[in-house]
């Protein structure tokens, strides 16, 4: 046995050890996310909330009379590696794997495990995904042991107008700025396609290249000229903070309507720069009541931080998949992956947030999604700064969520 | 036209903080012959160092001895590092450096996190010098490129009216002979690498306060450095100034050019021919503005390789 | 090549045959990327150990050569002219065409400036690719499927691993037997003394860009094997990091013998894929590896190696400092990863994020509880590291001693 599979074995045996005597098969989760590199942050954050809400479900006493096997894989940043420690999760005996951040990540896992199941009947293993936002995902490249557990460009955009819109803060001229790759393009065609129905012009749009371009302000400068009251952009990370602060010095008054301004660290970063752009996301801790608020206590306790950016969209998501292994009874014989799939399917759950459950046609989750804006009014404050996110509107999983789209022709087991 | 003024104004301001950047390394490549990949770690480092002094020292004071800092690391480099190195022939040098700019950025990591830090330019510096275009020009730009041209001004004036300067440039064109007539051209060496770890510890310093400090900031920048250095000739300081200008600009201006190749064909009337082969044809300029300085670079590499004002080859 | 050397040869080509029988699953996709990593380093070799031109842009023609494979996959469905194991043929004709263009561009320039043209060409393709995506996918990539091809299915990782195996040590031993040809000693001069060359009369642009085409077909090759492995190819395979990586690993290694580059590759690959699921700061352990193997170990790990061998008789008390060298290197070893993972720890959000509850609390490392602010968490670490310095120190004190006397 080599090093790192006898180090493995060794996690196994003491998660085996601590749920006492083993009789079944336990579920092998893997998790398959970028923990190291430059663009770690994000699969850390996954991390955090995988193991918390896996943490939950082994407490209450796991699957298939064990406790979940949960084991951590590095795809260092690429679709390469994330290929080579898919096969190697899979060689481990994983069944479940797990990933969020990056679509370009998922785009070659999803493939890659459609093909392993084609080659291993009977011996399928589903992919979780997190938080890749891609519309191919559920498109294109959907297909049945594949699951999407966050929004989609549709849906963030979707609900971030109709919000602003419902606040009186959207105006009529708006602008797209988006970064020039698929998920950028499926923000700027689904905020074309949404403008006359919600009662916007797009005045003019752009793409830009990404994470390339450190000084925004020609950009801004476009975008002043065009006298906009709302930018939408799908910019996360760095290239959402310089067009932010770029804004900021041009004394730029629109308002951005964003995807991810929720990354920690942004709010720290911008400091007032942020005050009131708003976000669409999964989650707020006071858009529930004592729900959400007891919620984002008990994550605090177990992580030592409140749920967010991609955190609570990852825990809500595994809650529902732990209400659908209730529903698999294998009374502790051999692991069936095709039935957790079909399970999922039917399956519904409370979260914190409202109703939680999975369509079935391309397995596109429906949750309820929170428009916020920053604001210092917020109870939560974020980056230890004077300011949080204030919810200005709710909407339910079925307000949410956008239609199947066309070009998802999902072939189902048996 | 205030539009093409606005971006004229902002590459010039971009352009002289590469500038900043680069002045070290081309001084330092054309002395030593090293391509320092570590340069813009240095950049990285001087603005980290100014976050973590910012709260005990005020925000001046931050900006003067972050880069002070990163001089002495800069000097140790080359000391500890570089000079044992140099035995084993120039390859080897530009490859330490390169170890040593994943050393820094994984160190930066550990003790800083992987999200960007909350270095935010001070209050009382965060107010509009001017309206243009309809938008207030931050005077903060101003205050970048007037710390930039600043030190173009002393560096210059440093080289061509003093006595070290004098010894500096011929140790940069002869520096066997420099050390034959008693000059200490190591000490000299340490020196250069010094300041120029000053001033990109200070460009890092003053900016890192204005775009982002995050760990991936001198990736995002090594490479446009690169092309500066190149571009401007490799050891010429002028020639930095000038490629530095030219790239801001350029990259500034080319964000608003809606033009793809099959729109410049449309005057010989090929251009619906072209459209319909897409892919490379139908890419507007705007989309890949960040290409063109590598065009730049590739250019006159192949036209004229020692660069627009550079002598050596 | 010494009966012994071709003896050790054939004996790692025997092991590595049997490989997939005598270790997991996972291995054996372990050692497929260090074929892979291995071929690419030996290609990159060619040009930058043996004619000594820096490239800092192999990646495009890594990259190329996958994407080549991917399209031909996808066209042919591993029939006709070419079924899956003959799919590196498109990967190495890629490779040829651009590394034709290429060549001829950038060996007009040697040293700096040809690693800028390099560095230059693929950080255009880098950055064009994503738009082009009828041939790159967009960011998505592309993706194809392994078909069933001469009896085989290639459905397995053990199937997989056999082919890439003869792909690898073919293009291996034909890169070497190119070494022993009048062209591979022209190619050292092209390195030693271009002027010399020119003056015999060679045409040194056209040698160059034979050799850089050489090592571009080589280097498609192995991209083209790693799509057939991974079954999609996606324009991040243009990346700088790619292209560093692989001189990085060549340099680990040693330029300057045949096998060193191929060795550092497939160990640098091993410690990759061991240590990435271990620690957060992997990335750190490659950059001080690497920064200590330029510093001390110029020659890189295969060729100091080769140089103590040849040595070892003369010198009589080699085996004493060096195993005191060992041991200090082992002190340092342990004291730095010990300081570096506890500082990890301590400066982690998580743990700032306990911290600001109020108390402060231990980390675990190794099984054992640290306390932030106990002497012991501390001194252990930087104590092992002194030790080690210092014994380092003595050691060579000692030999430089020695080295005197003699």
């Amino acid at each position: 046995m080599t090093f790192n599979a006898f180090l493995r074995a060794g996690v196994a045996c003491a998660t085996i050890a601590l749920a006492g005597a083993a009789a079944a098969e336990p579920l092998k989760i893997a998790l398959v996310e970028t923990l190291s590199g430059p663009q770690a942050s994000t699969g850390l954050l996954y991390r955090t909330a995988v193991q918390y809400q896996i943490g939950k479900i082994n407490a209450a006493g796991g699957f298939n009379g064990e406790k979940i096997a949960l084991v951590e894989y590095d795809n260092q940043g690429g679709p390469v590696g994330a290929a080579d420690r898919v096969k190697a999760a899979i060689a481990d005996g994983a069944q479940i794997i797990l990933q969020g951040s990056s679509s370009a990540v998922a785009g070659q896992i999803t493939e890659d495990v459609r093909k392993f199941n084609l080659r291993n009947k009977g011996k399928e293993v589903l992919y979780l995904n997190l938080g890749a936002e891609a519309l191919e995902l559920t498109g294109a490249k959907c297909h049945f042991y594949h699951f999407r557990f966050s929004p989609n460009a549709a849906i963030r955009f979707k609900t971030v107008a109709l919000g602003m819109k419902g606040k009186g803060i959207l105006g009529t001229r708006a602008y797209a700025i988006d970064q020039n790759y698929s998920w950028g393009v499926d923000v700027e065609n689904t905020v074309v396609a949404n403008a006359k129905e919600i009662g916007y012009e797009v005045v003019d749009k752009t793409l830009h290249e990404v994470n390339k371009i450190q000084d925004f302000s020609p950009y801004v400068a476009k975008i002043q000229a065009a006298n906009v009251d709302t930018v939408f952009t799908g910019n996360w990370s760095n290239d959402l903070l310089l067009l932010m602060k770029a804004a900021s010095g041009a004394g730029l008054k629109a308002r951005f309507a964003t995807a991810f301004l929720d990354q920690p660290g942004n709010i720290g970063n911008a400091g007032a720069i942020a005050e009131g752009h708003v976000v669409s996301t999964p989650f707020n801790p006071e858009a529930n009541g004592d729900a959400t608020r007891v919620f984002a206590e008990d994550y605090k306790a177990v992580t030592g931080h409140y749920p967010a950016y991609v955190e609570p969209a990852a825990v809500f998501g595994l809650m529902l998949f732990g209400e659908a292994l209730k529903d698999v009874k294998l009374d502790g014989g051999k692991i069936d992956t095709t039935k957790i799939a079909l399970s999922i399917e039917k399956a519904t759950v409370k979260t914190p947030m409202g109703d939680y459950s999975m369509r079935s046609d391309d397995h596109q989750a429906q949750f309820p999604m929170v428009v916020q804006t920053v604001s210092k009014e917020a109870k939560v404050k974020a980056d230890g700064t004077e300011f949080g996110f204030l919810p200005i509107k709710s909407f339910t999983g079925a307000e949410s969520i956008d239609p199947v789209q066309s070009t998802c022709s999902m072939q189902r087991p048996g | 036209m205030d539009q093409i003024l606005f971006a004229l104004l902002n590459g010039a301001i971009y352009g002289l903080l590469l500038f900043m950047v680069s002045a070290g390394l081309t001084l330092i490549f054309g002395m030593m012959g090293v391509l320092n990949f570590a340069h813009a770690s240095f950049y990285m480092l001087g603005a980290y160092l100014a976050y973590t002094l910012q709260p005990l020292t005020g925000f001046w004071l931050a900006i003067i001895l972050a880069p002070l800092i990163v001089a002495g690391l800069g000097i140790l480099v080359e000391r500890v590092i570089l000079r044992r190195v140099h035995a084993y022939g120039h390859a080897h040098e530009l490859l330490v450096t390169f170890g040593l700019s994943v050393v820094i950025a994984e160190i930066i990591k550990i003790f800083y996190g992987n999200f960007p830090v909350e270095y935010r330019v001070p209050a009382e510096l965060q107010f509009s010098a001017f309206e243009i275009g309809g938008g207030s020009y931050p005077f903060y730009r101003l205050f970048m490129g007037g710390v930039a041209l600043m030190m173009f001004a002393l560096l210059y004036l440093m080289l061509t009216r003093t006595r070290i300067g004098i010894v500096v440039r011929s140790a940069i064109y002869r520096p066997r002979m420099v050390e034959a007539l008693g000059h200490n051209v190591p000490m000299v060496f340490m020196g250069v690498f010094g300041v120029g770890a000053f001033l990109a510890g200070l460009a890092g310093a003053v900016a890192g306060a204005f775009y982002t400090t995050n760990p991936n900031m001198a990736l995002e920048l090594g490479v446009m450095v690169f092309v500066v250095v190149v571009v401007g000739g490799l050891g010429s300081l002028g020639g930095a100034m000038i490629a530095s200008l030219l790239i801001g600009v350029v990259t500034s201006l080319a964000v608003g050019v809606k033009v793809s190749i099959a729109s410049l064909l449309d005057f010989i009337g090929l251009g619906d021919l072209a459209r319909d082969v897409g892919g490379i044809f139908v890419l507007e300029l705007s989309s890949v503005a960040a290409t063109l300085p590598f065009f730049l670079m590739l250019l006159v590499l192949l036209a004229r390789p020692s660069g627009l004002l550079g002598e050596k080859e | 090549m010494t009966l012994k050397r071709s003896l050790l040869v054939l004996a790692v080509v025997a092991v590595l045959a049997v490989l997939p029988y005598l270790v997991s699953e996972s291995m054996t996709n372990a050692a497929i990327q260090m074929l892979i990593a291995a071929l690419f380093a030996s290609a990159f070799s060619l040009l930058c150990g043996q004619a000594g031109m820096l490239s800092f842009g192999h990646a495009a023609y890594f990259g190329l050569g996958s994407f080549a494979a991917v399209h031909a996959m996808n066209a042919f469905n591993g029939e006709g002219l070419l079924p899956t194991p003959l799919i590196p043929l498109a990967g190495a004709g890629i490779g040829l065409l651009a590394g034709i263009g290429a060549g001829w561009f950038s060996t007009k320039r040697a040293g700096v400036y040809f690693a800028m043209i390099t560095l230059a060409l693929a950080e255009l393709l880098h950055a064009l690719a994503p738009h082009l995506k009828d041939t790159f996918g967009g960011e998505a990539g592309i993706s194809s499927f392994r078909m069933a091809a001469w009896g085989f299915d290639f459905g397995s990782t053990i199937q997989v691993y056999y082919l890439v195996l003869a792909w690898v040590v073919g293009s291996i031993l034909l890169l070497y037997l190119l070494t022993l040809t009048p062209f591979g000693r022209l190619t050292l001069g092209l390195r030693e003394n271009t002027h010399r060359l020119r003056f015999l009369g060679y045409n040194t642009h056209a040698l160059g860009t034979a050799v850089f085409t050489i090592s571009a077909m080589f280097a498609g090759i192995a991209g083209s094997l790693q799509a057939v492995n991974i079954e999609a190819a996606n324009y991040v395979v243009f990346d700088a990091g790619i292209s560093t990586t692989v001189v990085l690993n060549s340099f680990i290694g040693g330029v300057g013998t045949f096998f060193g580059p191929a060795i550092g590759a497939a160990v640098m690959t091993f410690f990759g894929h061991v240590t990435s699921d271990m620690t957060r700061t992997w990335l750190l352990y490659q950059g001080l590896i690497f920064v200590l193997v330029m510093m001390f170990l110029p020659r890189g790990i295969v060729g100091e190696a080769a140089e103590w061998l040849k040595n070892r008789k003369s010198r009589h008390l080699a085996i004493g400092p060096l195993f005191f060298r060992l041991a200090g290197l082992v002190l340092i070893a342990f004291g730095a990863i010990a300081a570096i993972e506890l500082a990890q720890r301590f400066f982690s959000s998580d743990y700032k994020a306990t911290v600001s509850l109020g108390n402060w609390p231990p980390v675990t490392f190794l099984g054992r509880e640290w306390l932030p602010f106990a002497a012991t968490t501390w001194i252990v670490p930087l104590a092992l590291l002194g030790a080690g310095v210092a014994l380092t120190l003595i050691v060579n004190r000692h030999t430089a001693k020695a080295a005197g006397e003699a």
